[in-house]
């Protein structure tokens, strides 16, 4: 009897498996299709009325050149932002994928920006990241080039590592700040806060029950201050957070993606959509 | 039993639990029981009703993990946050917690019976004074059993939690038990309130909301998330299920993840001990011995007394957690005499 519930149970999970990959490859093919739909009916709308209207008895598409695109595309973000009822004040990016693609992760990033989302935490529990900081950090600012054209100037990339350094502020029109994170900055960062706690104790500074959830909270967060993220994006068919700022995630929306790779802007916002439809009652 | 609902599953449903249990299954599972009250606005009922119909759908919940011989479920009860509700709200609560516990102390006999054993986890000082002595005998009733566990976490936040554990390592620290070096993942592993339960496999959320509201953080870091729209009091068998498959499917996974994790704890455990052994050496006036041999030696011989420390620092701080409810039951059984 056994065997015949194996049997069955192999068969239940890979049928299951079958229909994660089939909805998976439905999804982004309907959904594309959907959103060039929309993304030219809106663009035919804004293109004309950040240009100026163009007396061209040819095409417009093909005689608008590459910066205007990229500028429309910035009005277009930017106007997206503003579109939703609440946009996260920090956003943290999980890949959970074992061979995460660059130039996804960057163009995640960038569109971040130009949304108007001011912190952006890049994290994977091998700590891929963190080891290959400056390659991540080069692709970004490639990508920003890429996608945000002349514009790109007026955003200020910050990216904060392992010093005590505050992110300078700059008089510029859009300023983000970016950090790599890794497993060492969850757990083993709340170890950390802990034993210098307790050097506190010993020292006599401080007694046992002087430590409050706050006192804490300000020992881990050092003088960095970046906030708790309101959201993560968690890319990949893991359902967990494998070891992501688990202090810090107390209150943050979880919402899944099946992958970064050729991850679309569409994709990215569908999810911003559903995190400004979050309401949060805090216990109440 | 009141709190574990009596009867079997149906044909149906024990064919599929057979199935399911040809894979790898949960052994232990949280709950956040989220949508009493909106259940409660969708019947037009009172949110008390709403609350009432939660606690008895919990109590066939844990009917159904025995059956699919979960051992160990972990609820989301009552959040520190929660004080904030209503004072009719939470007065309602409070009720409903004094009702059940001395309901569960009337039952002392049927628990022995089925080996379950309660735990209740949280700052149970933010309580009344009463439900703590009520807490504190259901508590030490049940301590020994040990065919299945409940943890309900009531007045509880997992941010309070970690705090606290963070504040009895330095009650450590201050009683000259351990160092500030000593102070570990797994040493705080031992100090939060969940320290005689393994983490939990998978954690499921009701009524659609996909965030952690502080529950578990530390516990949860490579658990299984499941969020399901489902409102609470309408759960059903067949949620179970569908939550126990996702975690199969997600089984290899996480148990990669979780293997990584262990073996970079044990690498930075083995670093940081090297690097005290050889502050020690330093401080000794020895210096860095140039034999590996004396280097190793060192290194072992700093570990062992490390965990000896630690040994102590926990086994003293068991008598400390239980004299907290053995006080209280002291206090209840001199106010029952009186």
């Amino acid at each position: 009897m056994a065997v015949v519930y194996e049997f069955v149970w192999r068969m239940l999970h890979a049928l299951l498996h079958l229909q994660r990959t089939l909805l998976s490859w439905f999804r982004i093919r309907i959904w594309n299709w959907t959103w060039r739909l929309w993304r030219r009916a809106v663009a035919a709308v804004l293109v004309p009325a950040v240009f100026g209207f163009q007396n061209h008895p040819h095409n417009n598409k093909k005689l608008v050149p590459t910066g205007c695109k990229k500028s429309c595309c910035r009005v277009l973000w930017k106007s997206d932002g503003k579109s939703l009822e609440k946009l996260p004040l920090h956003i943290g990016l999980l890949i959970a994928e074992e061979e995460p693609r660059y130039t996804d992760i960057a163009n995640l990033v960038v569109w971040c920006m130009a949304v108007g989302i001011s912190y952006v935490s890049v994290y994977d529990n091998q700590g891929i990241f963190r080891r290959n900081n400056s390659r991540l950090m080069d692709e970004i600012l490639k990508q920003q080039q890429e996608l945000l054209g002349l514009d790109s100037l007026k955003y200020s990339v910050e990216f904060l590592n392992n010093s005590n350094d505050k992110p300078e502020q700059q008089g510029l029109s859009c300023q983000a700040t970016v950090k790599v994170l890794s497993p060492d900055d969850g757990k083993p960062g709340i170890v950390t806060a802990a034993q210098k706690f307790c050097q506190l104790v010993e020292q006599q500074q401080k007694r046992s029950t002087d430590l409050d959830v706050n006192m804490l909270d300000s020992l881990l967060r050092g003088t960095k201050g970046m906030p708790d993220p309101d959201l993560v994006m968690k890319f990949g068919t893991v359902d967990s957070t494998l070891g992501f700022l688990p202090w810090h995630i107390r209150l943050t929306e979880i919402i899944s993606l099946p992958s970064h790779i050729n991850i679309t802007y569409e994709h990215f916002f569908s999810a911003l959509k559903c995190y400004a439809g979050c309401e949060q009652r805090l216990g109440k | 039993m009141s709190w574990i609902h009596k009867g079997e599953l149906t044909f149906i449903e024990r064919l599929s639990a057979n199935i399911l249990k040809a894979g790898p299954m949960p052994k232990h599972v949280a709950f956040i029981m989220d949508g009493n009250r909106r259940y409660a606005r969708k019947l037009h009922v009172e949110r008390q009703q709403g609350h009432t119909q939660g606690f008895d759908k919990l109590a066939e919940t844990l009917r159904w993990c025995l059956n699919l011989e979960i051992r160990e479920v972990t609820v989301y009860a009552f959040s520190i946050e929660n004080f904030k509700r209503a004072k009719d709200e939470v007065d309602g609560l409070m009720e409903l917690a004094r009702q059940k516990f001395s309901r569960l102390l009337d039952e002392q006999e049927d628990l022995e019976k089925h080996g379950v054993c309660i735990r209740v986890l949280g700052d149970l000082t933010l309580l009344p004074l009463d439900i703590q002595k009520l807490i504190a005998q259901a508590v030490l009733a049940t301590k020994n059993h040990n065919k299945c566990f409940l943890n309900v976490c009531f007045a509880y936040t997992s941010r309070h939690e970690i705090t606290n554990a963070v504040k009895e390592a330095a009650w450590g620290v201050e009683q000259g038990l351990i160092k500030p070096s000593d102070v570990s993942e797994f040493l705080l592993d031992e100090c939060l309130y969940t320290s005689n339960s393994p983490d939990p496999d998978l954690l499921i959320r009701t009524s659609g909301e996909v965030r952690l509201s502080d529950f578990l953080l530390w516990q949860t870091t490579y658990s299984c998330l499941v969020f399901q729209s489902i409102l609470w009091p309408e759960y059903s068998f067949w949620n179970l299920c569908e939550a126990i498959l996702q975690y199969q499917l997600n089984h290899h996974a996480l148990q990669k993840a979780r293997d990584l994790h262990a073996e970079a704890r044990v690498l930075q455990q083995l670093e940081a001990d090297r690097c005290c052994a050889a502050e020690l050496l330093q401080q000794t006036g020895l210096g860095k011995p140039l034999d590996p041999q004396l280097r190793q030696e060192a290194v072992q011989k700093y570990t062992a007394e490390r965990e000896g420390r630690v040994h102590s620092f926990l086994t003293a701080l068991q008598e400390k957690r239980d004299r907290f409810f053995t006080d209280l039951n002291k206090g209840s059984i001199a106010s029952a005499k009186a």
